[in-house]
């Protein structure tokens, strides 16, 4: 059974799938209201529902699906790239065009290839010489390698990498630990003055330590404790206290408790 | 089998046939008329001339063994007729049939060289990775250098040229050959379409 017959239930769409393909040729279905995803589990659902898996009529459906793809692709970034490269770029039905063209082409080579293999075929039971050299008659003659023909010298050179190398010490090797909710209650702290640069909340802080503050940080935001502007990119962070609405605060408190047991980087 | 210049054969003196023999005996690779002249301090003339009554001596029919003009070169081959036996002699089979992915990729790469992984993924609509490391594997394709994106091309090798039976590239047809004539284009066009329709109009 090919792919052709598979049939489809969408929201916008709802027939066999090769009647999908050519509505979206003639743009009678307008791809950028189909979503692909569906149509890819329908495919698994009717898979499924067969039990057994025709690789050829799979092979066909990811190719169309995957064009389809490409050309919904095109379709989304149209806009966007308008006049980068107006060359480059292909009108959708130029695209559908270029899906025409690229399946004429595969199909040239797949007839290229069955002469390839009637070549093949034609030239059965022919054998080359596959023998190597005379040594005399070689342009480049290797000599073994000093000591290689003396099995006390091969035995102690085996012998060294038989031996396990000692063990690395790594005690001086420290993972950097920096809690979360450590850096919480640090900033909690300076927010007690109403406002604080980040800057100076990590003066002198390594770069594990700047990141879990900016991760604090957000976690403030986020509980709507502080608030921030920044006047320019890679500029100094002013944070401010902004107060929570009172009801979430027995929440916030509980969490509070949940960061502090668990939450470290 | 082409006709031999009996002029030729007879000019040629019987040491430098010999020779010419000898060579090709021993190389595994086909040998052009310039390496063998080359080699033998001999005129191409000559050389051309000890060639063709190897060939005679060679001739199907004549001997195990074949003379053949393979990949710009000359080279001995078996004779067909002893694969069977040949067979039973080298467990190794000479060559296994290419699958279909294989075929079409070694088309790509024979038609379009230097190409790359991604342009015959393009082509083929699917993904050619392990057809072309199996064609590597069996040094029918070889790495020639990388593209301006830094892709790794990929070419044909003298084994391909071998082993299909073709002198040269250029024994290999037009790609344009097998060119779809505009009415079949027009055709893989309008069922596409009919197809659709026939549907449409089912209740």
């Amino acid at each position: 059974m090919s792919v052709a017959s598979f049939e489809l239930d969408l929201e916008i769409f709802s027939g066999p799938f090769d009647l999908l393909l050519t509505l979206v040729l003639r743009e009678e279905v307008d791809l950028m209201e189909l979503e692909l995803a569906e149509v890819v589990l329908a495919y698994l659902d009717h898979l499924e529902s067969r039990g057994e898996l025709d690789l050829e009529a799979a092979t066909e459906f990811i190719v169309l699906i995957a064009a389809l793809l490409e050309l919904k692709s095109r379709l989304m970034l149209a806009g966007e790239e308008e006049g980068l490269d107006a060359l480059a770029e292909l009108e959708p039905e130029h695209a559908a065009e270029e899906l025409l063209a690229r399946m004429l082409d595969a199909r040239r080579y797949r007839s290229a290839a069955a002469h390839l293999r009637e070549l093949l075929a034609r030239e059965r039971g022919v054998r080359f010489r596959d023998a190597p050299l005379p040594t005399h008659l070689r342009r480049v003659i290797m000599q073994p390698a000093p000591g290689s023909a003396d099995p006390l010298i091969l035995g102690e050179a085996i012998g060294r990498l038989l031996s396990a190398p000692p063990a690395i010490n790594l005690e001086h090797v420290a993972v950097p630990r920096v809690p979360v909710a450590e850096r919480v209650a640090h900033l909690r702290r300076l927010l007690r003055r109403g406002s604080f640069s980040f800057d100076e909340a990590v003066a002198g802080a390594d770069r594990m330590t700047v990141a879990v503050t900016v991760f604090a940080l957000l976690e403030l935001y986020k509980r709507g404790e502080a608030n921030w502007a920044q006047a320019e990119n890679f500029g100094d962070i002013a944070v401010h206290a902004a107060s929570p609405p009172a009801t979430e605060r027995g929440a916030l408190e509980r969490a509070d408790l949940a960061l502090a047991a668990g939450g470290a980087m | 089998m082409r006709a031999v210049e009996p002029q030729l054969v007879s000019a040629v003196e019987p040491q430098l046939v010999r020779t010419v023999e000898a060579l090709l005996f021993l190389s595994n690779d086909p040998l052009s008329a310039g390496e063998l002249a080359e080699a033998t301090q001999a005129s191409e003339r000559d050389v051309a001339g000890a060639i063709a009554q190897l060939r005679l001596h060679y001739a199907p029919g004549e001997s195990g063994i074949r003379l053949r003009e393979l990949a710009g070169g000359w080279t001995f081959t078996s004779d067909p007729a002893a694969e069977e036996a040949a067979r039973r002699l080298f467990s190794r089979t000479r060559v296994a049939a290419l699958t279909p992915a294989q075929a079409e990729t070694l088309a790509i790469v024979s038609y379009l060289q230097p190409v790359s992984r991604p342009e015959i993924t393009r082509i083929r609509g699917v993904s050619a990775d392990s057809a072309t490391s199996t064609l590597l594997d069996r040094e029918l394709i070889e790495e020639a250098g990388h593209s301006q994106f830094g892709a790794v091309l990929y070419r044909t090798t003298t084994q391909f040229l071998k082993l299909f039976g073709l002198r040269s590239l250029d024994e290999l047809p037009e790609i344009s050959r097998w060119d779809p004539t505009p009415e079949e284009q027009g055709q893989l066009r309008e069922r596409l379409l009919r197809a659709g329709e026939a549907r449409a109009e089912v209740p």
